[in-house]
């Protein structure tokens, strides 16, 4: 500790620098939160009679079940897809030259650069019935008739994967560019091939970020109210818009409360056990 | 003075919290907040009726803060006894909305000197119409070579997947699937036939929006070729090159009054009243009407011209032939209704 003063600690710190944020939070955060739970717990819309009655009907009803049920499913879908196409390129940033990472980098942040409603946009142009897609096959003479991509489940994921993209890439490159290359050499010196090295070494030490960049990527895609809307139209109900519908259209104040507690937890379950994967991933890296 | 930490943070807390609420400093003398609509009516409104408004007032201040009906109402249902809105615009399902809930305050209709020459539709004692918005069928003139004339046509097997319309949650979508309902012989109370025709319409859905803005967006993509559509959205993709077309069926266009409200507990209760005389007067009106705007009048005074004459109705008589309007009282009563079944039968 030389030169510091003999009383300081400087290992030790002050709970004191979080209270401006923890306050903000308090304000703007936590009570609302609280207020939307008052308000989910009255059976009518005036919010005079206290009551259950909002989370019975949704819980009893199978079609809301039905839409949580397919929010949560295009997460996974959407975080599948990042997953798989945003590791080789992680995979590819650990291994070629500064410069050649200058480009990957700025092509992975790049999307982060424009807005989402434009992003969006130019997916309604992509996968429109003269969009992109469609007239390209159409001039090969793959197809006759346009494919129905634009407002559907397909284009919904694709569009998403696209948007939540880095949200996957920048975890994942972190926690690549956190593993000594030298395991690989050794790995492989002592006979273990390539895949055998990937499955057996890179993957389970990469396992934070693929589980940091499966968090974010699922939070945001389950809520990408703009995207869902936009590329999934107006019958494809998602609990953003579903909760929208109630509050704004149709002014249930207490039934979208309750659908957005409900989802607040489904999210939540599902969050948690994205993070006990990563507890687990952690013994398992350091074994 | 004594620069001590304390008194640092306290005048820091003070200054963040008049950025945080400005309405801490002047709450007693605000400038008149008009929520107008965004898009082109925002754009419309500070074009012309502000500034006559203005002109005709001694240059009152007036801030415009565009936002959706459904908004209007939220916010000023967060703060009923000191409203930060003065004036509030409305579709005509928003605005029982706003007064079933004791929003609006009476139009005082014995001091106005434009209400009695608003056609009748268009008089409304808690907040009169100074504009209607249509629905009518709006096509893609490159592909449809011969122009639609009934909502009937939209069943029509050669625009198979080439249909689009939007969901319940607009104006448009729940007033399009009454007047379907109409055609089959229900009503505002009884949508059954419109939903059967809706079973039937399938085949020929292209896309079902989630918006007006979003479907007529769809034009420009050449994703739908025809779907029901707003007067005054088709004629902004008209002016940008877009190839649409408005026709009115022959079972009559869908008109939406749009009214305007002065808010309960307003502070300058005497100003929104002054606004929305403006709004009323025949020259506001008669800008309106004219390119690039094409908002439909409802006075009467006002001698129809243009794309509005030529497309809709040449004078008052004319118009009330052509437009149909609903009843949206009745309709409001089982909406959300409508809206559930919606979500779950309309799937492609």
């Amino acid at each position: 500790m030389g030169a510091a003063p003999a009383s300081r600690d400087v290992t030790s710190y002050g709970m004191g620098l979080a209270v401006p944020l923890a306050l903000f939070f308090l304000v703007f955060f936590v009570a609302p939160l609280l207020q939307l739970l008052w308000l989910s717990l009255h059976n009518d819309t005036a919010g005079l009679h206290w009551g259950i009655g909002q989370y019975l009907h949704f819980l009893t009803d199978p079609f809301s079940l039905s839409v949580l049920g397919s929010t949560l499913l295009l997460g996974a879908e959407v975080t599948a897809v990042c997953l798989v196409l945003g590791f080789p390129i992680a995979w590819l940033y650990q291994r070629v030259g500064p410069r050649l990472q200058t480009v990957i980098i700025l092509i992975v942040l790049l999307p982060l650069l424009t807005s989402v409603v434009v992003r969006t946009f130019a997916w309604i142009v992509i996968l429109g019935r003269q969009g992109i897609i469609n007239a390209t096959l159409q001039s090969l003479g793959m197809i006759d008739t346009p494919l129905k991509l634009l407002y559907t489940q397909f284009g919904v994921v694709i569009a998403l994967a696209q948007v939540q993209m880095p949200l996957m890439t920048l975890p994942l490159i972190t926690a690549l560019g956190r593993i000594d290359p030298n395991l690989d050499d050794a790995s492989c010196s002592l006979g273990a091939g390539s895949w055998r090295t990937f499955w057996r070494i890179v993957l389970p030490l990469s396992l934070p970020g693929v589980i940091a960049g499966c968090t974010l990527t699922y939070a945001a895609a389950i809520t990408a109210f703009i995207t869902q809307s936009l590329i999934g139209g107006g019958q494809m109900l998602f609990m953003p818009m579903y909760l929208y519908q109630q509050a704004s259209t149709l002014q249930n104040w207490p039934f979208a409360s309750a659908i957005s507690i409900i989802f607040l937890l489904a999210v939540l379950a599902v969050v948690s056990v994205f993070t006990t994967l990563g507890r687990l991933s952690r013994g398992y890296g350091g074994a | 003075m004594n620069l001590n930490r304390r008194s640092l943070l306290t005048t820091a807390l003070t200054l963040g919290a008049m950025k945080a609420f400005p309405g801490l400093s002047y709450a007693q003398a605000r400038p008149l907040v008009f929520a107008t609509f965004t898009g082109s009516w925002e754009e419309a409104h500070k074009a012309v009726l502000v500034p006559a408004f203005r002109k005709a007032n001694a240059d009152a201040q007036i801030v415009l803060d565009p936002m959706l009906s459904v908004d209007q109402i939220a916010k000023v249902n967060a703060a009923k006894a000191n409203p930060p809105i003065d004036v509030m615009l409305h579709d005509p399902g928003p605005a029982l909305l706003a007064i079933g809930q004791d929003l609006v305050e009476p139009y005082p209709v014995e001091k106005s000197a434009y209400y009695k020459d608003l056609i009748a539709e268009a008089q409304e004692p808690t907040g009169p119409a100074p504009f209607f918005q249509v629905v009518g069928l709006t096509y893609n003139p490159e592909a449809v070579k011969t122009p639609p004339t009934s909502w009937a046509d939209l069943w029509k097997p050669e625009f198979k997947g080439r249909v689009g319309i939007t969901n319940l949650n607009s104006t448009l979508g729940t007033g399009w699937l009454v007047e379907i309902a109409k055609m089959r012989g229900g009503s505002e109370a009884n949508v059954d036939p419109g939903f059967k025709a809706l079973e039937e319409l399938k085949p020929n859905l292209a896309a079902v929006a989630a918006n007006p803005g979003a479907l007529a967006t769809l034009f420009q993509q050449g994703q739908i070729d025809i779907s029901p559509g707003n007067f005054n959205a088709i004629q902004i993709l008209k002016a940008r090159g877009v190839p649409v077309e408005f026709v009115a069926p022959k079972e009559g266009a869908i008109a939406f009054k749009t009214t305007i409200h002065i808010v309960k507990n307003s502070p300058n209760r005497e100003l929104a009243f002054k606004l929305i005389e403006a709004a009323l007067t025949p020259e506001v009106q008669t800008t309106l009407m004219n390119p690039p705007y094409l908002i439909v009048p409802t006075n009467s005074k006002v001698t129809m011209g243009g794309e509005i004459a030529r497309v809709l109705a040449k004078d008052t008589a004319e118009l009330k032939k052509k437009f149909v309007f609903q009843d949206w009282k009745k309709i409001n009563e089982q909406r959300s209704a409508w809206i559930e079944r919606f979500n779950r039968e309309i799937k492609l």
